[in-house]
């Protein structure tokens, strides 16, 4: 039978690899990208908490992230397309002014 | 108003003329010389009416610094000691200021001179009303800073500001031994105000010699006893009202007032404690007689003889008290005579302290004058005949002469003599020395008498010599006036009946026959040896003696060699341990330190987005073993 | 039945998250994101949420991940920006996946969450829908009025950051 436990451990283990992919790329869209990954994992275990304890105000919350992301989406890459214009670059490496 | 707001005004009013010309009238010296004489003169007036109405011993004191169980309060004291202090201070004070005003008219720093005038008074009148140790300490220190300030008037050049130096710096000297005295004091009696301390000595008690030698240390750096009297010479470089005023009158005489002030110490003190002061004051009086001999300075004869007679001072103060015999009447049931003891040396020190100022500060009024109209020319063998340029400053000088001589009727010899008694009744070897230092008095200033008045003009500006205008005048004859009629105590009425009665009473006849003799001896072989001439006769016919009296025992010397070989060497090691191990490994080396962690600091901030990343990581992490139990 | 397919989709969510960790190309690995939403989705039916498993693909897949490949596509990531990871930073990378892995562990055992209850049977969608609406307009009606408000500012942030602004340059 599969458990709560389960579900938790799947999101953990998908919210592990978002943050693992943060720490590792160098690209910052796909940097970005898996931040997302790490939000969806949240919403995972969110659904799996509501299901297992019958109510419905995990789902809610889901909505209300799911809005939340895409506005967040939206404002992020306008932020990286303005960063483009000036840098010229994506590179997270390459984007260091705040040095010392 | 009350005697103590009074005595507050008065106080304040020189201080509010020094800061009132220090901020705001440094170039107008005409309107800052008399906004000081205004100030003088208010001091003076106020002074009168403290003093002639009787207002005495008015309670004033405000608590003004507490540190725990220690409180440092400002009062006022004001009995006739004080009242006869504050008499000498404010009369003296306000001639020089008058002189002054026709003195320094050409100077183009005048302003600055009479704003150190003000502080000078200001200070001064803080001494004389101080009613505890600390006060008097802290206007002490003041005295001494306004008398560095007015040497140093004309510090472009270099000897009067090494001369200022010099003076503070071994006042400080002395002021050293007398913090260390009030220290001692404090922490015997819990107080350091003069009331209490005299009440606990009341009933008979003692304490250790040591407290008022200390308290006398101070009074030796300030009235220039040995060995701290190398400053008073040199002094001389400041203008010769600051001499008048400060180093002949009243600041040197801070240090015999404050003698008197601490009596009842002494007093209670074991009898080596008074015959430790008797000494120095007997050996700095003959020894600076015979230096006087061989100046040619007008002024530094007049400083070595202003030396001489703060000697006498003190040794008077420390021949201590006499014993009066009062005898009962006729009818009473006590058939012997009550004997008690007076503190005779208090009052014969502020007797000659009070004729002193007279005629000292007219003795530097009157050479003032006559430098003034030498165009500063203050070599005595270049001067001569100046009796028929200089009419009143000649009957005055002439005056004060015979005053310091001890030719009755005049002031000197009532004081004088009250010392020569004390002497003769106490020890008759101070009195022999005291006697002879008489002698050498009478000698020398018939000397300068003879030399710069007498005979022909020996220099060019003693040709062109003139007489002084009104503002030199005045004062001059003020303190003729007082010279001559000072020594009879009847003028001052009852006002200082408190001092003047300590004065220890002599056979008038006998005074006068010893005096007689002291005179014409003294003075007799002075204007007989002495011919004017453009070198000293002294010189002349015995050079070695000469040498001798000038060498002045080479004390200066031996200072100097102290400073430079010994005390300079040692300042070097210091500063060279404060550079390296202070400056260098404390301060730096702490500096260095925090701006290590600076750079290590800095070093975090790579600007990576990772890097940032991975601190959030590691935030996390004590978060979670935070939250799983890991102490901290 | 249900449990192999639970086993199956996880199996493949988790695949498809490793394609976008390491993948080089920012276009695959936007697509692999895109496949793991849909894992996930699966997810979410297993769950019986199929109202949000349809929202997950429409809303993030549909809108968000197309966004991404719009702006990857304009940025012009070129090809020879494919470096090989450095060593360094995998190592690093790995230890802090351990501390991560670690620390969720360490929460979930001491979670000690009891037995699982099942999944409460599925009710009919329009029914469902009624019941998410009536939480959404009176238990949650404050977060969805500040919801709307964040859109708001968000699009107004999207639009300021997209001017030009006068004196600065572009630079070439």
């Amino acid at each position: 039978m599969i458990g709560l436990n389960d579900y938790l451990g799947l999101s953990a283990l998908l919210f592990a690899i978002g943050f693992f992919g943060v720490l590792l790329r160098k690209n910052t869209l796909v940097i970005y990208m898996c931040l997302e990954l790490m939000l969806v994992a949240a919403t995972l275990a969110l659904v799996a908490f509501s299901r297992f304890n019958g109510i419905l105000d995990g789902d809610i919350f889901v909505f209300f992230i799911l809005t939340v992301a895409a506005a967040e989406v939206a404002v992020g890459l306008a932020i990286i397309v303005a960063l483009y214009r000036r840098r010229q670059t994506v590179q997270v490496d390459e984007l260091n002014s705040l040095k010392n | 108003m009350t005697p103590a707001q009074l005595a507050t005004l008065m106080l304040l009013l020189p201080l509010a003329s020094a800061v009132l010309i220090a901020l705001f009238l440094r170039r107008r010296g005409a309107l800052a010389a008399w906004i000081s004489v205004a100030a003088a003169t208010g001091l003076a007036l106020i002074a009168g009416h403290l003093i002639f109405r009787g207002l005495r011993d008015f309670p004033a004191s405000t608590e003004w610094l507490r540190f725990g169980d220690f409180a440092v309060s400002l009062g006022f004291k004001f009995d006739d000691l004080a009242a006869l202090m504050l008499f000498i201070v404010a009369l003296v004070g306000w001639c020089v200021h008058v002189f002054s005003l026709g003195y320094m008219r050409d100077d183009p720093a005048r302003a600055r001179y009479f704003a150190g005038l003000s502080v000078f008074m200001f200070s001064m009148t803080g001494i004389v009303l101080a009613d505890n140790l600390f006060m008097m300490f802290i206007f002490w220190e003041l005295v001494g800073f306004s008398s560095w300030l007015l040497i140093n008037h004309w510090h472009e050049r270099q000897a009067p500001s090494d001369a200022a130096k010099k003076a503070f710096i071994v006042n400080r000297v002395g002021d050293f031994g007398f913090l260390l005295g009030i220290i001692w004091c404090y922490s015997t009696f819990h107080s350091v105000d003069l009331t209490t301390i005299a009440d606990k000595l009341h009933g008979g008690a003692t304490v250790a010699a040591a407290i008022p030698l200390l308290l006398f240390c101070g009074a030796v750096g300030k009235s220039a006893q040995m060995p701290l009297h190398v400053w008073l010479p040199d002094a001389m470089e400041g203008p010769t009202p600051v001499s008048a005023l400060i180093h002949a009158a009243t600041m040197v005489a801070a240090g015999i007032y404050m003698l008197c002030r601490i009596e009842p110490l002494f007093a209670a003190a074991p009898p080596v404690a008074l015959d430790v002061v008797m000494w120095i004051g007997v050996i700095t009086a003959v020894y600076a007689a015979f230096c006087a001999v061989a100046q040619r300075d007008i002024k530094k004869v007049l400083a070595y003889s202003t030396l001489s007679q703060l000697g006498y001072m003190v040794a008077a103060f420390g021949m201590g008290s006499h014993e009066v015999s009062l005898h009962p009447g006729a009818n009473s049931s006590f058939p012997d005579p009550w004997v008690v003891m007076l503190p005779a040396g208090v009052g014969a020190a502020m007797f000659h302290l009070t004729t002193h100022a007279f005629f000292k500060a007219l003795l530097f009024l009157g050479s003032g004058a006559v430098i003034h109209a030498c165009h500063h020319e203050q070599d005595i063998f270049a001067m001569g005949g100046l009796r028929k340029k200089l009419p009143l400053t000649f009957m005055t000088f002439t005056i004060a002469v015979l005053a310091i001589s001890g030719l009755p009727p005049f002031a000197g010899f009532w004081s004088k003599d009250a010392i020569l008694g004390l002497a003769l009744e106490k020890n008759h070897l101070v009195f022999g020395i005291l006697a002879v230092t008489a002698v050498l008095t009478a000698f020398y200033m018939i000397r300068l008498w003879k030399l710069v008045f007498l005979g022909t003009p020996r220099g060019e500006s003693a040709e062109h010599a003139h007489e002084v205008g009104v503002a030199m005048g005045l004062p001059l004859a003020i303190l003729a006036t007082l010279s001559v009629v000072g020594g009879f105590t009847v003028i001052y009425g009852h006002s200082f009946a408190g001092v003047l009665k300590l004065v220890p009473s002599v056979e008038l006849s006998k005074a006068m026959v010893q005096s007689l003799v002291i005179f014409i001896v003294g003075a007799g072989s002075a204007f007989a040896f002495y011919q004017p001439a453009a070198t000293d006769t002294l010189e002349q016919k015995s050079p070695g003696l000469f040498a001798l009296l000038a060498s002045k025992l080479f004390i200066d010397e031996a200072y100097n060699y102290y400073v430079a070989k010994i005390q300079q060497r040692f300042a070097m090691l210091l500063n060279f341990l404060e550079q390296i191990v202070l400056a260098g490994i404390i301060i730096r080396g702490l500096a260095g330190l925090v701006g290590l962690f600076g750079l290590g600091a800095r070093a975090l901030h790579t600007g990576r987005l990772s890097a940032y990343v991975y601190w959030f990581l590691i935030g996390v992490v004590l978060l979670w073993g935070f939250a799983a139990g890991w102490a901290f | 039945m249900a449990d192999l397919l639970f086993y199956i989709t996880a199996a493949f969510t988790v695949f498809c998250a490793l394609g976008v960790v390491f993948n080089r190309n920012a276009v695959n690995a936007a697509l692999c994101l895109l496949l793991s939403l849909v894992g996930v989705a699966v997810l979410f039916a297993l769950l019986n949420a199929y109202l949000l498993a349809v929202l997950l693909v429409l809303v993030y897949a549909g809108a968000v991940v197309a966004l991404f490949l719009f702006i990857i596509m304009l940025l012009d990531v070129r090809a020879d920006q494919k470096r090989p990871f450095k060593l360094v930073s995998l190592i690093a990378s790995v230890a802090g996946l351990a501390l991560m892995v670690g620390g969720i562990a360490m929460i979930l055992r001491r979670g000690q969450l009891t037995a699982s209850p099942a999944p409460a049977a599925a009710a009919p969608v329009g029914s469902v829908l009624k019941s998410y609406a009536e939480l959404l307009f009176t238990t949650y009606l404050l977060p969805v009025e500040i919801i709307g408000f964040l859109l708001l500012i968000a699009m107004l942030g999207v639009i300021v950051l997209c001017k030009k602004f006068e004196g600065l340059e572009d630079v070439k």
